[in-house]
């Protein structure tokens, strides 16, 4: 009795500390819009301009998660159901353009147009930024319907195909099975899509991200925008609350198969189309804003990659410690809100993350300021404190989500038979359930070390004076510097990223190796 | 296990450790970063005061810095507020955020330059020019006036960046005082039928015309000034210089110092070592900033405001004119 009291007592008091660094700064930031007072930001939101805004944007955005979705799943089904030369090597280079800004997509993309066709007209419009999203938010949707893919039984596909045609089963059984990721990938690629402001202002298309971000920079009406935020909020909520079924089911990021072989195709003759088609994606996702930048990096006057180096040299070490400790305390995190969502049905840790997880970067940041800018809690503010915060409530749901997904995978017979010969849970957890996590661990850990290292919107609003970080210092020189020193120091940024990437891989390999029993 | 724990702790104490020092300044600069940070280190080498600086980025448009010091007003963190001309200032200045501040180093700046009670101080100043590429429109052809860009042999020709944000908000709050409303509304909305192409920011005009893909283009000195270093085709020149002449606009830097800052005293240091000649000449020779002290010595290339008919405005109420028109820039934008 004693014992599931001060069990509740911590889950309370962690959930507690949880909801006081993330979620209470949102709150009160909701609370004081609401209360301000001004009934006419309340009545200035709802109206007809701003809800053909929407309406628009979702049209918009719904074209791009749609796209998104369908290239991505060829691409995982091209990638995980075939045998054929290259394979991991398209895996991984198609997942790069997931590092890229997407506001540098848009200027090389924009940079490309005009010097193959001598006009940039056509990518001035709402499908330059369809196009762009779409190149920026594919491979997300390939990571998620590859898992899906790679953990079909291949008996459900064998025996399917002894009755029915290829094409008949792919309809009939594979695309069901996998129905949960198609739903996932479209939804995550429209709230990005949605969120994000950099891209259709650089095309100067007005969509109701850019008009918050008016808002924010231009007009400075905080209400007005924390107002519009809101609604934004909402239809992101909306969304996901919708789909919380698909999003607990869905195998998302999973690493690791136990207990399922899946089935692979051999290529056969279609190898040519096939490499074609891929070739076709990564040019147009990769190689070509690449090109662009290494052209305008090696066309200036001057060589410029030994002073961009020299510029992000001090950010790069300082932005791979701050995403190497984001990406910790994100994992950890994360493990302890799957793991009580999955195995304890504590639902509520996990909410509170997706809640911050679809909050607009501006206004996340701005909850930040108001709720730790104050002397007491200076050491959070004015430190990477806050930093470490903002990318907890920036991606703790997407780590807390692969791991969830991790846990799912784990028999719960092993705990139960380990509970049944009297082993303490404490023991179960770290004998039994945490070395059988490590690839998810390990996979949440990564992703969220390269989320961490190029987070901009809300890094831009809370980072302390003084410190330098390569993301941010490459955009600030970006603004004035010649072009060919911009591109040098974009280069240079994915190629430290890129880098560390490879020696994450590289260690994930020794991981997987020593944990191959899981 | 336990041993990961304890080092990942460790780690992630040794990562967010702060250094905390009294002798430091804390500055937020929407000047661009390329020209700011080697004067901002100069400072802390001649003074031995930390600078801890944060900068603004081309893709957030000064959010970051500005929203930051409106949410900060309560607990400020920042010291100086060094603009790249004199609107945000006036914007905090209107919310209570800036303080008034005046020394010897002050009293350099001619008083156009400087708001009455001081909340800000201008130095070193930039202006709008016309920015061309010599291959596609020859000198001779080009236009005299901001006024003439509504020509119908311009049609489609020019780029300005968006009048909701930078330098290009302030210009037009300044043609607005200059022209009148219902004049500049007129010519707004002409130079919108004759095609002019909003262009994302001054430095995308820049890239248009540098790229050959607009002949001309409005933008600042400085921004004139790389293309030039960057390409032999493109050359500028300075608008409304003719005898009756609306002039041109200048924007001086803008100082301020934040009302209940951390660092009072260092700000100020700060503040007197941005107001001096040595640190004019420097960004005179860096980015073609016109120096506003008399006897500062510039670079030949850089053109001397005593040789440009300046717009004759109010900064104040050029500012005030900003916050008004606004909502109008604002529709112009999204027709």
């Amino acid at each position: 009795m004693d014992r599931t009291i001060g069990k509740n007592i911590i889950r309370f008091v962690s959930f507690l500390l949880l909801f006081l660094l993330l979620a209470l700064p949102i709150m009160l930031l909701l609370l004081q819009w609401l209360t301000a007072g001004e009934d006419t930001v309340l009545l200035s939101i709802i109206n007809r301009e701003n809800l053909l805004l929407i309406g628009k944007s979702l049209l918009m955005s719904g074209i791009v998660a749609l796209l998104a979705t369908l290239t991505g799943t060829i691409c995982a089904f091209l990638l995980y159901k075939f045998q054929f030369p290259f394979s991991g090597f398209y895996k991984l280079t198609l997942l790069l353009p997931l590092l890229i800004s997407p506001y540098i997509f848009a200027v090389a993309w924009k940079d490309g147009f005009f010097w193959l066709l001598g006009n940039t007209a056509a990518i001035y419009s709402e499908a330059g930024v369809i196009l762009v999203h779409t190149i920026v938010f594919f491979p997300l949707a390939m990571l998620i319907t590859g898992s899906a893919l790679s953990q079909i039984h291949a008996g459900y596909e064998e025996a399917g195909l002894m009755t029915v045609s290829f094409r008949k089963m792919m309809i009939k059984i594979i695309l069901p099975l996998i129905r949960p990721a198609l739903t996932i990938s479209f939804l995550l690629s429209l709230i990005f899509s949605l969120s994000d402001f950099s891209v259709p202002a650089f095309f100067c298309v007005r969509t109701f991200t850019t008009e918050i971000f008016t808002q924010f920079s231009a007009l400075y009406n905080f209400p007005l925008a924390i107002g519009q935020s809101v609604i934004l909020l909402l239809i992101c909520l909306l969304f996901m609350l919708s789909e919380a079924r698909y999003l607990s089911d869905a195998p998302f990021f999973s690493v690791s198969v136990k207990g399922s072989v899946s089935k692979k195709y051999h290529a056969g003759n279609r190898k040519i189309m096939l490499h074609s088609f891929l070739w076709m994606l990564l040019v147009s996702s990769l190689l070509m804003p690449a090109l662009m930048l290494t052209v305008q990096s090696l066309t200036g006057r001057t060589m410029f990659f030994a002073q961009a180096w020299e510029l992000i040299r001090p950010a790069a070490f300082q932005s791979v410690k701050l995403a190497f400790a984001g990406a910790c305390i994100i994992t950890i995190i994360g493990l302890w809100t799957a793991y009580g969502k999955e195995r304890r049905n504590h639902k509520l840790p996990d909410l509170l993350l997706l809640l911050t997880f679809i909050v607009p970067s501006t206004v996340l940041g701005i909850a930040l300021i108001r709720h730790y800018n104050l002397p007491a809690v200076n050491f959070i503010y004015g430190t990477s404190l806050i930093l470490l915060i903002a990318y907890l409530g920036k991606f703790g749901f997407i780590a807390s989500r692969i791991i969830g997904n991790g846990i799912k995978q784990i028999p719960v017979s092993f705990e139960e038979a380990a509970s049944v010969a009297g082993i303490p849970s404490k023991k179960i957890f770290l004998k039994i359930s945490l070395p059988l996590l490590i690839p998810s661990l390990f996979t949440a850990f990564v992703l969220s070390f390269i989320l961490c290292l190029g987070e901009l919107g809300a890094t831009m609003m809370v980072y302390p004076p003084g410190m330098e970080l390569m993301q941010v210092k490459t955009f600030a020189i970006s603004a004035n510097a010649p072009q060919a020193l911009t591109s040098s120091m974009t280069l240079i940024n994915l190629g430290v990223t890129v880098f560390l990437i490879l020696l994450l891989f590289v260690f994930g390999k020794w991981i997987f190796k020593k944990f191959q029993y899981v | 296990m336990r041993h990961l724990f304890n080092t990942i702790v460790l780690f992630m104490l040794m990562f967010t450790a702060c250094n905390l020092s009294p002798d430091e300044v804390t500055v937020y600069c929407t000047v661009d970063q390329v020209f700011s940070e080697p004067v901002l280190k100069d400072f802390e080498r001649e003074t031995g005061i930390k600078v801890k600086a944060v900068y603004d980025t081309e893709e957030t448009k000064s959010t970051g810095v500005m929203n930051r010091l409106i949410a900060e007003k309560d607990n400020p963190q920042c010291d100086v507020l060094w603009s790249g001309d004199p609107v945000r200032n006036s914007v905090l200045q209107s919310r209570d955020i800036t303080k008034p501040y005046q020394s010897e180093q002050t009293r350099l700046i001619p008083d156009h330059f400087k708001e009455k009670d001081s909340h800000w101080i201008g130095f070193s100043a930039r202006a709008r020019v016309l920015i061309y590429n010599k291959t596609l429109i020859p000198p001779d052809s080009l236009p005299r006036s901001i006024l003439d860009f509504t020509k119908p042999r311009f049609k489609g020709r020019f780029s300005i960046a968006n009048p909701l944000f930078g330098t290009t908000t302030f210009h037009m709050a300044a043609l607005f005082e200059s022209l009148g409303d219902e004049k500049a509304k007129q010519w707004m909305n002409d130079i919108k039928t004759n095609g002019a192409v909003v262009a994302a920011s001054n430095g995308d005009v820049k890239k248009r015309v540098m790229n050959g893909e607009m002949a001309f283009g409005l933008t600042d000195t400085d921004d004139a000034f790389e293309a030039k270093k960057e390409s032999d085709e493109v050359d500028y020149i300075f608008l409304d210089q003719q005898e009756n002449g609306i002039g041109t606009l200048i924007m001086p830097n803008a100082l301020s110092l934040i009302k209940g800052s951390p660092q009072n005293e260092n700000g100020e240091k700060l503040i007197n070592y941005l107001l001096t000649r040595e640190t004019e000449t420097k960004l005179a020779k860096s980015c073609a900033q016109m120096p506003l002290i008399k006897g500062t010595e510039v670079p030949e290339n850089v053109p001397s405001l005593d040789n440009i008919q300046p717009m004759k405005i109010d900064y104040k109420t050029t500012s005030e004119k900003l916050q008004v028109i606004q909502p109008w820039l604002k529709a112009w934008t999204e027709q």
